[in-house]
């Protein structure tokens, strides 16, 4: 009878970690950047969550209102806040890197309402949610229990990520430039590394990733202003966990956090959300600088 | 001569102040006091959420106030003046919603005040409404404590609900109490007040008529939450027949599209989702429901719905609501009219606009209102009126989904009656 049982649960574990798996790549495509710029820029950038609400606004406007090709529609979201992003980081980012980090906290908290509102004057305050590609419908069987394929999706999306910025970093020029930065600003500006236009490289490409995560949110999710601001947090927990600026870290911190999640509301769903701070707590007390922090 | 705060007027005006806190609630009743201005335009405050997942309803809030107050105002207002109305964002904050409440009334200077979503918000501003001295009509949050509580309870006479409260939610148990077929239960509710609320009157209900249910399941999700799945996929886990949901507008169109996703209307015999009853959710999930992807499973109600009942009155409402804004109204756009109209049939018994003559003149009045007959409750202010249940379909009259298969069941037997014995309003 026991055995029965624990098998039960134990299908029952493995099917809700699927679940949160799908949930911790969203987090992770947010993470990602924000570690990103952290580690190479130094800069906490709060404003992160508004660039991944302007991916799914951009992706909802051209795939959802226009009608356009799904892909087609997030390639284009995915230039469109590139492009943002170059602008924020040429005219204001780049202002505060050798300043205190309390401006950086003003400053790109200014961003997110500015870029709240400024949703709410072109799109309205109400939420959107557009169809689902068809391609994507129905689910496969997994465990015996209807899986979405669309959640398969994005977890093979997620992974992908993953590993196109581990070969990026791991085994290009541009790859090394970045470490070589992170690790020494001046002496890599010594070595002939163009530091500026590195800088706005990866910002762009970090507003990109957060874009991704919005875009492939919109067909399942709601777009909505504050969309943003509601993951930025645990994208924050992800990165202390993981070790603030460490890329490995914050995909590990993604799935801890999203398969955590997930079986706190399985298993404890009457204190749920306070299980990922315990976790964090717990993290901090044995490596305080995160689990692949330097 | 350069601006210097000396000690005699530092003290002068210490003195002038502390007179003006001695006079004390005499004093807010001058500075507040609507007796004085006869002339000009009679002042509505309105506010609800009108940004993130839930911003419908706020829209709907106003443009029903809205109208309204237009038809007020082409036949010449109410007692010959005409109403104006301002309308803010409570962000479901209730901080913001008490906030909004006293820019209303003591810099912009409202004669009453209107709306509000978030049951947290509602319970903040009902006790200082006695100190701002105004009539409030509720015309969404719905908990029970609002009316139970802060009216019946402690005397709050400024509060008054135009719509029906969390116990329509638990009509559930009435719908699905002939169904022995249906005996394993599973919750998906809100993460705050209205869910729990919601959960533990349908389980207390549900549990007279069929003692030999079960609750087998339930998941929490608080504000904000955009990836029901996980909610979804713990309580099929538990092999539910039927599952009982509250989240709303955006919230509740997602979970039912990652419903979908899930296969779950492939496993389960019915779903209930309490306010599913509401024009955006409607929309949200019109889609799905013509494509029959709910095979027939999905059940809701609402505080009102644009098909019912089927009197010249609600025609007539949803009508010219259609020509004014283009939509069709969900049940905050008709409380919250029903609220102004309300207004207008208390002041108009009391031939005043004073808080307390008003306050007096509506209760145990009846109202014609698009949602049939409203009776305003003597002891607890809560509007009592008949709101089915339905199954969620399409209908060659209308653009959008409908509640069809109606189940008409009396108010008197669904809602709740003083004296009020405690629910819990914990998970």
């Amino acid at each position: 009878m026991r055995g029965i049982y624990t098998e039960k649960m134990l299908e029952k574990l493995l099917f809700q970690s699927l679940i949160g798996l799908s949930f911790s790549m969203y987090l992770w495509l947010l993470a990602a950047g924000l570690t990103l710029v952290f580690g190479v820029l130094g800069v906490l950038n709060f404003a992160h969550g508004s660039l991944f609400m302007l991916g799914a606004y951009a992706t909802f406007t051209l795939y959802g209102k226009l009608g356009l090709n799904f892909w087609l529609s997030i390639a284009l979201s995915l230039i469109s806040v590139g492009i943002i992003g170059a602008i924020l980081e040429r005219l204001f980012i780049r202002r505060i890197y050798d300043i205190d980090l309390a401006y950086q906290l003003i400053l790109t908290f200014g961003f997110i309402l500015i870029f709240d509102d400024l949703v709410k004057m072109i799109w309205g305050g109400v939420a959107m949610i557009p169809p689902m590609p068809s391609f994507f419908e129905g689910n496969l069987s997994v465990l015996g229990r209807p899986f979405p394929i669309y959640n398969l999706f994005i977890i093979l999306a997620g992974i992908a990520v993953a590993i196109i910025l581990w070969l990026i970093l791991e085994k290009t020029w541009w790859g090394r430039m970045i470490r070589a930065s992170a690790s020494d600003r001046e002496m890599a500006s010594a070595i002939g590394i163009n530091i500026p236009i590195l800088f706005t490289t990866v910002f762009v490409f970090a507003a990109m990733l957060a874009a991704l995560g919005g875009a492939l949110g919109t067909p399942v999710r709601v777009v909505a202003p504050g969309i943003g601001t509601a993951m930025i947090i645990q994208a924050f927990v992800i990165t202390v966990i993981g070790g603030l600026g460490n890329l490995k870290g914050a995909f590990v911190g993604a799935l801890i956090v999203g398969i955590l999640t997930s079986f706190g509301i399985l298993l404890f769903p009457v204190f749920e959300l306070f299980i990922i701070f315990v976790v964090m707590a717990i993290i901090l007390m044995v490596k305080p600088e995160g689990l692949f922090g330097k | 001569m350069a601006k210097k705060i000396t000690r005699r007027k530092f003290l002068k005006g210490a003195v002038m102040g502390g007179v003006a806190l001695g006079t004390g609630l005499g004093g807010y009743r001058v500075t507040y006091g609507q007796a004085k201005k006869s002339a000009g335009p009679i002042k509505i405050g309105g506010q609800g959420a009108i940004s993130g997942a839930h911003a419908d309803y706020g829209w709907q809030m106003m443009a029903g106030a809205t109208l309204a107050a237009e038809q007020i105002n082409l036949k010449g207002g109410i007692l010959g003046r005409k109403l104006e109305m301002k309308f803010m964002d409570e962000e479901l904050k209730p901080a913001t919603a008490v906030k909004n409440a006293r820019y209303f009334v003591t810099d912009w200077g409202a004669d009453f005040l209107f709306g509000i979503d978030s049951s947290g918000s509602a319970m903040a501003i009902g006790p200082v409404l006695p100190e701002l001295n105004r009539l409030f009509f509720f015309t969404h949050a719905a908990t029970h404590r609002l009316t139970e509580e802060l009216v019946a309870g402690k005397g709050i006479k400024q509060i008054f609900r135009m719509v029906a409260p969390v116990y329509q939610d638990a009509l559930a148990a009435w719908v699905f109490k002939d169904n022995p077929e249906i005996k394993r239960w599973a919750g998906i509710n809100c993460d705050y007040e209205y869910g729990y609320v919601a959960w533990n009157l349908f389980k207390e209900n549900i549990k007279k008529f069929r003692p030999d249910v079960e609750f087998v399941a339930a998941a929490w999700a608080p504000f904000w939450t955009m990836d029901f799945s996980s909610h979804i996929s713990a309580v099929m886990a538990e092999k539910p027949d039927a599952i009982f949901s509250t989240p709303w507008a955006g919230e509740g169109v997602m979970l039912l599209r990652q419903a979908l996703m899930l296969g779950v209307f492939d496993k389960i015999q019915a779903w209930w989702q309490g306010m599913g009853g509401s024009v955006d959710l409607l929309e949200g999930i019109s889609r799905e429901v013509a494509g029959d992807k709910f095979k027939g499973k999905l059940w809701a109600t609402a505080r009102y719905i644009h098909n019912y009942p089927s009197t010249p009155d609600n025609k007539a409402f949803v009508e010219a609501f259609r020509k004014r804004w283009g939509k069709f109204p969900n049940y905050s756009a008709e409380g919250s009219y029903s609220a102004i109209y309300a207004i207008k049939a208390g002041a108009e018994k009391a031939k005043s606009i004073e808080t307390a003559k008003v306050g007096a003149a509506l209760e145990g009045m009846e109202l014609k209102t698009p949602a049939g007959p409203r009776l305003i409750r003597k002891e607890d202010h809560q509007a009592v009126y008949t709101v089915p249940a339905g199954r969620v379909m399409m209908s060659p009259d209308y653009p959008l989904p409908i509640l069809g298969d109606l189940k008409v069941i009396p108010a008197n037997d669904y809602f709740r009656n003083p004296p009020f014995t405690p629910v819990a309003a914990t998970k």
